[in-house]
């Protein structure tokens, strides 16, 4: 059956595949969309060319040509030692021990300062008057610093590549305030108490001029109201960027079959037996990571600055300290310890700058940290959005069109506002073959809290859209939901003109996608779910019983892994004299494993124990260089850098132990920290070879530190697949919903540690159903959060599951390290479309503004119904005429 | 928060307690979840009565379920004392209050005192005909729970008096209860509160109790539609009417998590839902 | 003030802020196993024993704790002593970020103290005040039960050999 199912699958997705391709990426300004210039229509003639890549033709390392490659051919798991195990995580026992160290867990030092920051009360003002000269008299209050006090330095918080696709637009203090919260003047004082105490006398002292607040996403471009005003205001690299029309970014692209391989929409449409067009708004949410962001700086004995803070970028930190600060590079030290749960909201560099210049300042150490309260209102948050999807199919599954426009809200500030766009397209729409696809997004600016990167990272908000759209179309064209999709979905060997079309502020990297393991994911969800019998036997309970019905949904994702050809990693590993090895990496493990699978990686390679490897991330003093924790790269792409220095180091060790053993350096073999010769049948130890290679012997005489640095960068982003599913209960009389089962199935490539993968699968799958149902942001009319506190911003406890299952499903990525790909991310989009496609499989509505509260489910029934008996009037009338 | 605190009491006894709870600007702590997130700062003493014995108490003679004020929801949840209809339903309620480190701080009496909208006990006191007992010093009084709460405990408490015990009476055979609220998450706010008593006599019934709390600012009964039920058939019909009676007689409280009409209509289906309940478990 | 207490079995006399809450008194005086994630007890974090039961204490006042006996995540093992627990988080890969770990650990103690055989859902309820982004319960879930079940296990075992 699965196989007859194969079969037709590969021949109905030919001619989608063969959607000749490729695009007219116009990042740039939306007026040159129209006429492609000349190096465009070579481009596009180039890409075509390149898009005709037959199934199972050139594998993509073919193209990489210069890279310091490396991956074995497939490495059956068993012959493996390290990876593909559940390995203890190596800060495991420091962490429920306790002993393990955050940013607060260190001996303060006695003079620390603690710094507040006064927010606005308003969400849209300018500040007319600030008197803060009483404040600076008040008790233990070291320092105030209002817009006028430091220097304006137009940046962005959003710790990206370098430059980055982020606007400029965020300087460290303002005259004018753009969301409720946003910064008004910084205080420094003793304690706490003494700069909580005068950020209330400096509030009594400011005098805004209130400006009317941009509140609406839709509405943002053409109000009155301008909120980046400043002439300074620029994009560090040649984007569009508009921000006198609350515009910040813009993107838009097609492929299909018109002229050039662009898309003709028309032509889409007109070929569809049904069209389909939709509007869904995924909402506000923030990360909740459990520690809130913390930094702290003080001077070292070299009057270099020192920033000890809670983030995923610590390179991207420094830069843009050293920018913001207007100090050399070189006097800044960023580290990251322990960090507690970040999930994106820590890519952003937040709260450095204030410390910077008070420790600058003051020459005092300082210490930052955020309310829980302020970590909703005032770091950043999910970009929500408007999605349009309209979509054509026929009658026989063919997606004929797929139109994507987004209107992304992106708050105060542009941290990320293109990236997240451009991902909602590059991260979702290649998933299914259609013969058309465009994607037109817009990014505005508004006074409501900032955006940033989060999990998921557009990728959430996209699939929402069309995974609902599927499910419309599968029910319009009279198909199955699932063979809908898996009809369509992208197979081995094809690719995407959209991978191409959209990168993050450029091009993307062309890509064939080699690794599917979506099929599996469904197949054994479904099983999981009970899907065949209990979508049956639900559709006959559901006429019976009038208030309790049950209904299942299941949807279908996709993300990617690392940004290509941006990201870069890299990894120093040295030899002690025991055997064991310091590796130092830039990585920044998050909480998610990532120390513990570099050491899985890094031990697999040279042949030891991932015990004997002992992580140090990071620190820009002490280790190498890494972009940071984003974008589903870590495995992925620092692995790479890794596996290279391991390589390396495994070498050296090869070339020590050939030495000592009088064996040809071919013939040596490791395995558990021993060396062996295959003529001479000696052995020794990894502990010989690091003495003799630092003391010398007999055969050495050159000692050496054995040790190598490794760096990585990916010309590929091999998409992670899942499928998850979810069965719902709605009480059709209270609107209540109750979720009773939620199955998430993932493809990650090779689970490095599977116990790490999944823990990353569940954690990601419960953040989503929690944001499906229950997290949300409640505005008032200012544009004020009401809600900032975990008292009333709801997310899951353990006593909330009924039942979660989740599972993985391994495929081999070629271009991966031992097969790996990302797992982070992909598993928080799927709560909204699953979860929603159950609640309309169960009472027949759709509901299209998430978080699908009892309140709006109620309301939506109310409203079916109302239809339904206007539906029953009318016909009735007609037959009267 | 509390600035000007400066002195901190532990007394022993209920006397000591309430000399010291008669001084100005000083108040009483016992869980302190309420006093401990206070922006108060005109506080300047507080008197800890969690080391005062004869208020930690839980005890069920054959009429009466004694509860000492500083007895803490979780112990109230997981006693093995409580039996029978009445301590079934509390320990019911009290499973269903906050989260397991916070129902071992909120206590019996600081639920009912603080008189909070979100508050689950005193729903529960409520439809049980609660008495609670009242000690300035050695001289006691004892009133009913309605009236502590229609006055609100900040008005009808002296100063320097403390609620010491509240006493729940224990309802037989022919008596059935039910306790729902609508939540986010188990660890939440409820939006809606509803509970209900229904007392049995031949098939008809005789006593009825209606309270709700989260719709209204603080704990009420919905004493009208109580008087109609009583000494009607518990039909289908008839707890409807109760219901809808019940959901008419609230001004209702608007806030962030609902509109007033979805509490409204929402309130009156799980009063309903409650009724039908309390009638069955009434019959059993 | 003075505040006399017990911290992890031994005595101690910390100076103390009338006003100020119990979590930062421990953390200061060097028990940083205590996290402060939200200063409301809603996120459970700064959960430490108190008096053999698990109390908020970024929310109870420190000179409530007057007398008591304070049990921190450091009271219940240390990495070259670990509590089993402590080890079945390890095992079972619960512990991601871990900042939520020592306070869900003084839940859990918490449980297995009162109820030897706990259920699924019996665990489910003695973390519902734990919150957790990262892990989605589920590990931190079967860490507890296998702890409980090795607890059973060694409890019969040594009641065997008596």
């Amino acid at each position: 059956m699965a196989n007859t199912t194969k079969k037709t699958t590969a021949k109905k997705a030919a001619p989608a595949k063969t959607v000749k391709a490729v695009k007219a990426t116009k990042t740039t300004a939306k007026k040159s969309c129209k006429k492609p210039t000349a190096a465009e229509l070579k481009a596009a003639q180039e890409a075509k060319e390149a898009a005709t890549f037959k199934v199972h033709s050139a594998p993509v390392k073919n193209v990489v040509e210069d890279a310091p490659l490396f991956f074995e051919k497939k490495l059956p798991q068993k012959d493996t030692l390290q990876v593909g195990y559940p390995l203890e995580k190596v800060d495991a026992m420091g962490l429920v021990t306790g002993t393990q160290k955050y940013v607060e867990d260190i001996d303060m030092p006695q003079n620390l300062l603690h710094i507040k920051v006064l927010g606005s009360p308003h969400a849209h003002a300018i500040i007319k008057k600030i008197d803060v000269e009483e404040a600076r008299k008040m008790p233990g209050v070291v320092a105030v610093y209002t817009y006028k006090d430091l220097p304006r330095v137009m940046r962005t918080t959003a710790g990206q590549g370098f430059p980055e696709p982020s606007p400029y637009d965020t300087p460290t203090l303002d005259q004018k305030v753009r969301y409720v919260g946003d910064r008004v003047a910084v205080v420094a004082a003793e304690t706490e108490a003494q700069a909580e105490e005068a950020c209330r006398n400096i509030a009594k002292h400011v005098e805004f001029k209130v400006l009317d607040p941009v509140l609406d996403t839709e509405e943002a471009m053409t109000s009155k109201s301008i909120i980046h005003d400043e002439k300074d205001a620029y994009a560090p690299i040649p984007i569009f960027y508009d921000p006198k029309h609350n515009h910040c970014s813009h993107v838009e692209t097609s492929c299909g079959e018109g002229k050039n391989g662009v898309a003709d929409m028309e032509k889409g449409y007109k070929d569809a037996d049904v069209v389909l067009e939709r509007k869904y708004y995924p909402h506000y949410a923030q990360h909740c990571p459990m520690e809130p962001h913390v930094c702290m700086s003080w001077l070292d004995e070299n009057n270099r600055l020192v920033f000890r803070s809670s983030t995923q970028v610590p390179w991207h930190a420094r830069r843009i300290m050293a920018q913001t600060l207007q100090i050399p590079l070189k006097r800044i030290r960023v580290i990251k310890p322990r960090v507690g749960g970040a999930f994106g909201t820590k890519q952003e560099v937040l709260l450095e700058d204030v410390c910077g210049f008070v420790t600058l300042r003051t020459r005092r150490p300082c210490i930052y940290r955020m309310t829980r309260e302020e970590e909703f209102m005032e770091s950043r948050t999910r970009h929500p959005m408007v999605v349009k999807i309209k979509m054509g199919a026929k009658k026989d599954g063919t997606i004929t069109a797929l139109s994507m426009r987004i209107i992304s809200n992106t708050g105060a500030y542009g941290s990320h506002a293109l990236t997240v766009l451009s991902n909602c397209g590059s991260k979702v729409l290649p998933l299914y073959h259609a013969n058309n696809i465009e994607f037109i997004g817009d990014t505005v600016y508004t006074n409501l809290p900032v955006g940033g990167a989060y999990r998921g990272y557009g990728a959430t908000q996209a699939a929402f859209g069309t995974e609902s759209m599927m499910d419309e179309m599968a029910e319009a064209i009279g198909m199955d939901p699932i063979k809908f999709r898996q009809l369509n979905h992208i197979k081995p060997g094809e690719s995407s003109p959209i991978i191409k079309a959209l990168g993050e502020g450029r091009e993307g990297v062309e890509m064939i996608i080699t690794s599917v393991g979506l099929p599996e994911c469904i197949e054994k969800g479904k099983k999981i779910i009970d899907w065949d019998k209990k979508t049956k036997a639900y559709k006959k309970q559901n006429a019976t019983n009038p208030t309790k019905k049950r209904g299942l949904g299941m949807c279908c994702l996709m993300q990617g892994s690392s940004i290509p050809e941006v990201d870069m990693g890299s990894v120093l590993i040295k030899m002690n004299e025991d055997g064991s090895f310091n590796m130092n990496l830039g990585a920044t493990d998050l909480g998610t494993g990532s120390d513990t699978v570099m050491a899985q990686i890094a031990a697999e390679t040279i042949g030891c124990k991932h015990s004997d490897i002992i992580v140090y991330s990071s620190d820009t003093d002490m280790t190498m260089f890494d972009v940071g924790a984003y974008a589903s790269s870590t495995t992925y792409l620092t692995g790479g850098a890794t596996i290279n220095a391991a390589k390396k180091v495994r070498d050296q060790i090869v070339s020590v132990a050939a030495l000592i053993m009088g064996e040809d350096v071919a013939n040596v073999t490791i395995k558990d920290s021993v060396c062996y010769g295959k003529k001479t049948k000696k052995k020794v130890t990894f502990s010989e070879v690091a003495n003799t290679a630092l003391y010398g012997g007999e055969n050495v005489k050159k000692m050496f530190q054995v040790g190598a640095i490794g760096s990585h960068i990916s010309h590929a982003s091999p998409p992670p697949f899942a499928a998850h599913f979810a069965e719902v209960e709605i009480d059709t009389e209270t609107g209540d919903i109750d979720l009773l089962h939620y199955v998430a199935g993932c493809d990650c490539g090779t689970a490095i540690n599977p116990q790490l993968a999944l823990g990353q699968v569940q954690g990601a799958a419960m953040n989503a159903i929690s944001f499906a149902l229950t997290e949300e942001y409640m505005f008032d009319k200012k544009g004020r959060m009401q809600n900032p506190t975990f008292a009333n911003y709801k997310i899951w406890t353990a006593r909330d599951i009924k039942k979660l299952d989740c599972f993985l499903a391994e495929s081999y990525e070629e271009t991966g390290p031992y097969g790996a790909k990302s797992v982070s991310e992909i598993n928080i989009n799927g709560g909204l479309p699953a979860i929603g496609n159950a609640i309309y499989n169960a009472i027949g509505v759709r509901l299209t503004r998430p978080p699908y509260t009892p309140e709006k489910i109620l309301a939506a029934i109310k409203a079916k119904k109302a239809e339904e008996a206007k539906a029953s009037k009318a016909p009735a009338k007609k037959a009267k005429k | 928060m509390l600035k000007k605190l400066t002195q901190f009491y532990h007394p022993t006894t209920i006397e000591e307690a309430c000399k010291l709870l008669a001084k100005p600007k000083t108040a009483v702590i016992a869980g302190g979840t309420a006093e401990a997130l206070r922006k108060d700062d005109s506080i300047e003493a507080l008197v800890d009565i969690t080391h005062i014995k004869e208020l930690s108490h839980l005890d069920q003679d054959a009429s009466t379920i004694k509860i000492g004020a500083t007895t803490t929801v979780q112990e109230i949840y997981k006693s093995q004392k409580l039996k029978g209809m009445s301590g079934n339903f509390l320990k019911q309620v009290a499973g269903t209050v906050a989260a397991t480190a916070l129902r071992n701080t909120i206590t019996a009496g600081g639920n009912l005192a603080a008189q909070l909208w979100w508050s689950d006990l005193p729903v529960a006191y409520l439809i049980l005909d609660a008495e609670v007992v009242c000690r300035l010093g050695k001289p006691k009084r004892t009133v009913s729970v309605v009236q502590i709460i229609n006055d609100t405990p900040a008005k009808f408490l002296k100063k320097g008096e403390i609620i010491s015990e509240i006493h729940v009476p224990c309802f037989g055979n022919n008596t059935g209860c039910d306790f729902r609220k609508q939540i986010k998450t188990h660890h939440d706010y409820p939006t809606i509160t509803a509970a209900t008593r229904i007392t049995l006599k031949n098939g008809m019934i005789s006593e009825a109790r209606i309270a709700c709390n989260a719709v209204t600012p603080f704990p009420f009964r919905c004493q009208e539609a109580e008087k109609f039920l009583v000494g009607k058939k518990p039909t289908a019909e008839n707890i409807e009417k109760a219901a809808e009676k019940a959901a008419n007689s609230i001004k209702y409280r608007e806030d962030y998590r609902a509109s007033k009409e979805y509490r409204q209509e929402v309130f009156q289906v799980m009063v309903r839902r409650s009724l039908e309940a309390s009638v069955e478990a009434a019959k059993k | 003030m003075q505040l006399n207490c017990k911290v992890n079995g031994k005595a101690c006399c910390f100076e103390i802020e009338p006003n100020e809450m119990l979590a930062d008194v421990l953390r200061r005086e060097g028990y940083r196993g205590v996290k402060v994630g939200c200063r409301e007890g809603s996120c459970g974090a700064c959960s430490v024993m108190f008096n053999g039961k698990p109390r908020n204490s970024c929310i109870t006042l420190a000179a409530m704790a007057e007398g008591a006996d304070i049990m921190t995540v450091e009271g219940l093992g240390t990495p070259d002593k670990p509590h089993l627990l402590q080890s079945c988080y390890v095992k079972h890969g619960a512990a991601q970020c871990g900042f939520c770990n020592p306070g869900s650990l003084i839940s859990a103690k918490y449980l297995l103290d009162n109820n030897p055989n706990p259920t699924e859902d019996d665990v489910k309820e003695a973390l519902d005040g734990n919150l957790c982004r990262c892990t989605g319960y589920i590990k931190r879930i079967e860490a507890i039960l296998d702890a409980a079940q090795q607890m059973k296990k060694s409890a019969k075992s040594t009641r065997g050999k008596k």
